[in-house]
């Protein structure tokens, strides 16, 4: 069976979007979201092992047995955030201490035991390996976004760049971040049923045409 | 013995064994490999608190001729000397679950005076809500210790009913002691010069 890549492209980053659509990995987009390199960071930390687990889990689908799958899919997705923790110590210990116990959480991510188990056992390697990258990108996209707008109205900065002195304190704490995560969704939502709608009354306007020329 | 080989119960046994023997082995070596050694760890410390790497840092002997010296508030693990400053390596006690924080903090001498010119933080063990101790909050402890010590104040207490420097912080009360703690073993070890 052909791949269709530009379906798993769109599917990732668009119309099942992790963190906006199916609103997985709350807690990391949560608790993450001050800073916009905190969501970049985040991000590729989490496609990274996507990545590798969908590729692996994928490898492996024929020789695991069905009934110690998700105890061999935890044991795979533990062993690269753990790489990604050493690696990140090592290279990166910046991003590494912002990150925090976040990190290691990732393991219990719903979004990659949740790729391994709807997408990887069932797919393809290169299938498993694109809807890694682009689930990962969808997310790391969503918690930039959201990272920049905290970022820009709780600390008048980008990126760590100082922007002005006009800070709304609430878009720091707890409770901007559930604001914003709410206000991205609705945005979403509303986006996508204006696409739907749209792209509808086109199809429908085509079919009338269709029934005319007949 | 051929129905045992080929039942559930053994390959489900057999290939999570695997999976962790093989996984096991190679975070053995990714972890000798990506390894960060003691020293590499401290030179971080130092170029944050510098923003880049000084000239020289010299690691003095601590005056006991010892590996650490302690006080009721913690211990202090390192000290060096870069250009005229004094770094100190101290980890505070007490912390939420009897754990510690552990604290660089760089000391000038001005005018005979001992001041707290940068605190950052180095670790922590069982401490759970350190996300709440922004780089704001390390900004409490710039004090100018000999002053402290002869107004009678002397260490700091996280709780505000409390004498001494006050400094509070709500909602992480435990964790905040022993970062004060870890900053106090450092003005009592300054003090009792």
């Amino acid at each position: 069976m052909k791949t269709d890549f530009k379906k798993i492209a769109t599917d990732g980053i668009i119309t099942n979007n992790p963190t906006l659509k199916l609103v997985l990995g709350t807690c990391p987009t949560l608790a993450l979201t001050t800073m916009a390199m905190n969501g970049i960071g985040m991000g590729a930390a989490v496609t990274f092992v996507l990545i590798c687990s969908n590729i692996l889990v994928s490898l492996l689908r024929k020789v695991i047995p069905s009934k110690v799958r998700i105890p061999a899919f935890v044991l795979i997705i533990a062993t690269f955030v753990t790489i990604v923790r050493l690696l990140l110590d090592k290279f990166l210990p910046d991003i590494y201490e912002s990150l925090g116990l976040y990190l290691p959480l990732i393991v219990v991510n719903c979004i990659i035991l949740a790729r391994a188990e709807s997408f990887a056992s069932k797919n393809g390697v290169l299938a498993s390996a694109a809807d890694g990258l682009f689930m990962g990108l969808g997310f790391t996209i969503a918690l930039t976004l959201m990272g920049a707008v905290r970022e820009v109205l709780g600390s008048g900065a980008l990126f760590g760049i100082k922007l002005w002195d006009f800070q709304i304190g609430f878009f720091a704490q707890s409770s901007g971040a559930f604001f914003t995560y709410g206000v991205f969704i609705a945005l979403f939502a509303f986006a996508s049923n204006l696409i739907a709608n749209k792209r509808r009354k086109l199809s429908a306007k085509q079919v009338d045409n269709t029934k005319e020329v007949q | 013995m051929k129905n045992f080989f080929k039942s559930d119960w053994f390959r489900c046994t057999a290939v999570l064994l695997c999976l962790l023997v093989f996984f096991g082995g190679l975070l053995a070596v990714l972890n000798d490999l990506l390894f960060v050694p003691p020293e590499e760890r401290t030179a971080r410390a130092i170029k944050k608190i510098y923003g880049s790497v000084p000239e020289y840092a010299i690691e003095l002997d601590l005056d006991n001729g010892g590996t650490a010296i302690t006080n009721d508030f913690g211990t202090i693990s390192k000290k060096y000397l870069v250009g005229d400053d004094v770094l100190f390596r101290a980890t505070g006690i007490n912390g939420y679950k009897g754990g510690t924080i552990t604290l660089w903090l760089k000391v000038v001498k001005t005018n005979e005076n001992y001041v707290i010119d940068k605190v950052i933080l180095d670790g922590y063990e069982k401490q759970t809500l350190m996300s709440k101790f922004g780089g704001d909050y390390y900004e409490n402890f710039l004090i100018d210790v000999t002053d402290a010590y002869e107004n009678g104040q002397g260490v700091f207490s996280p709780k505000a009913d409390a004498t001494g420097l006050k400094n509070p912080m709500s909602g992480a009360t435990m964790s905040a002691t022993a970062a004060c703690n870890a900053v106090n073993c450092v003005i009592t070890y300054l003090g009792g010069k």
